[in-house]
């Protein structure tokens, strides 16, 4: 079952304040494939990412397979573009994740598995205090910690070192391929990324490319991509 | 201990403590005001109930419940901040509690009076605050989730409205049972003072909003001590013990 379908978008429209945001979208997505997608700001991206979530009314069909008549049945995780905490939020770390039934032991996991050597003392720290790079690996943590089948991240990387990207990346795939996890992300950085995806979808309101990164990622469809020359 | 002084005790301790709760879901939500606007919001439903003789926060909760829909309903037709809508319903409501309002009942229906309360009255107000909190408490980590992000507590299958509407009615719930006690014009300060005063000193949500559970009760003992030992009203007594205890906390003040 392996290589099974999990998501079916077809002929999806989505029109926001009267402007058509994204047009006659479709495309399919396998069990433990991880998708990337890119595109210049404004294309779309994130609004695609809500609208498979069901936060936004859209046309056309998104099945998610097995369950296409029950959306709730299939357990997704969302790291959202922007998250902000109230630095007088007296809410800790721990707490955060307790909003989910989750034991310790689970969420110190989760968060070695971005790079946070987490100590009780960080448990314990207010989320708000946080630095907006830790913020960021915590609430990739927190969308991993119970094991969802699929998880969508908007921009993960956001106020993350370059440095760090990497080790994130290498150390995030290797836990997908371990759980079995299929991950759609939306980046508009086409480097390191990129190849680790299985496959890419390049947007702009419409579907320009679609298939795998080394059919996709070359500098001729980089360009129509981004409206210029850019070089890996 | 006189019976008649310990059911006053006994109900503002219940209804001190359940409003505190509350009050630091409605501070995080940024919603403190909103307290106070529904105290005034209930003000005809106050004034109908001194003037036929029957329990001012059964007036209270008939009001609020016609005034809190609107609200809601207004909300859901205009996507206009709830603090605005709030603030027509609430003017409209004193404009119209004044028309009918005898003067000889303004004080109390303004600043509360809990001398007077009988068995019934206080029995049922620990039910309604013990089923309150209980209901609070089942919401309250999802309420706090929605306020820090929206869709990712949709995300996490949290129907936002609906825990919206179960939150306004605790609200409701204990904006009526508190004017009981301090009256329409001072029962915002019972759910934001303690609340504030926790945040000031707590360093997570248990603290915070268990804390403010706590200084609501001590607010209410003392509050209800003094009006018996000197003699002047208990709703502002009450409030000001929670505000003495809101500057000691500011000294406590965690960065």
């Amino acid at each position: 079952m392996a290589n099974s379908l999990i998501l079916k978008v077809k002929n999806l429209n989505v029109e926001l304040d009267g402007e058509q945001v994204l047009e006659d979208l479709s495309f399919d997505l396998k069990k433990k494939e991880i998708l990337v997608i890119l595109g210049p700001n404004g294309a779309g991206k994130s609004v695609l990412l809500r609208t498979l979530l069901r936060l936004l009314p859209f046309e056309g069909k998104i099945s998610w397979v097995p369950s296409s008549q029950h959306f709730k049945n299939i357990h997704i995780g969302y790291v959202p573009e922007s998250f902000v905490v109230s630095k007088t939020l007296p809410l800790s770390v721990k707490e955060f994740f307790q909003f989910k039934p989750v034991s310790q032991k689970a969420i110190l996991e989760a968060l070695s598995w971005v790079g946070i050597k987490a100590s009780k003392k960080f448990l314990e720290k207010r989320l708000g205090t946080l630095s907006s790079g830790q913020l960021r690996r915590t609430l990739i943590a927190w969308a991993m910690v119970d094991e969802p089948d699929v998880i969508l991240l908007d921009e993960p990387m956001v106020g993350i070192d370059i440095h760090g990207r990497e080790t994130i990346y290498d150390s995030l795939v290797k836990f997908w391929q371990k759980k079995n996890q299929t991950i759609i992300l939306v980046s508009h950085e086409i480097g390191e990324v990129c190849k680790k995806a299985d496959k890419i979808l390049a947007l702009n309101k419409r579907r320009l490319f679609y298939g795998k990164p080394e059919e996709i990622i070359t500098p001729q469809n980089l360009a129509k991509i981004y409206g210029s020359a850019i070089s890996l | 201990m006189e019976v008649q002084f310990l059911y006053s005790l006994i109900v503002a301790v219940f209804i001190g403590g359940v409003a505190g709760y509350l009050g630091s879901l409605m501070i995080t939500k940024r919603m403190a005001l909103v307290g106070d606007a529904l105290g005034h919001v209930a003000l005809p439903g106050v004034a109908l109930a001194l003037i036929y003789g029957f329990n001012p926060s059964w007036g209270a909760l008939l009001v609020l419940a016609v005034g809190i829909f609107l609200i809601w309903l207004f909300e859901i037709r205009t996507k206009l901040p709830m603090e605005a809508l709030t603030g027509i319903v609430f003017t409209a409501s004193v404009a119209i509690a004044f028309l009918f309002l005898p003067e000889s009942k303004v004080s109390t229906a303004l600043i509360g009076d809990i001398s007077q309360i009988n068995f019934w009255d206080t029995l049922v107000s620990i039910v309604l605050c013990i089923i309150t909190f209980l209901v609070l408490k089942k919401i309250f980590s999802k309420m706090i989730l929605a306020n820090l992000n929206e869709n990712l507590a949709q995300v996490e299958g949290i129907n936002t409205k609906k825990y919206n509407f179960i939150y306004l009615v605790c609200i409701a719930v204990i904006v009526a049972l508190g004017i009981k006690v301090t009256g329409s014009l001072l029962m915002g300060a019972l759910v934001i003072t303690p609340a504030a005063a926790a945040r000031n000193i707590s360093r997570n949500l248990s603290q915070y909003s268990y804390g403010a559970l706590i200084i609501g009760i001590i607010s209410c003992i003392l509050g209800v001590l003094l009006f018996k030992i000197i003699g002047l009203p208990a709703g502002p007594l009450v409030i000001l013990t929670a505000s003495i205890i809101f500057l000691i906390s500011l000294f406590f003040k965690r960065r």
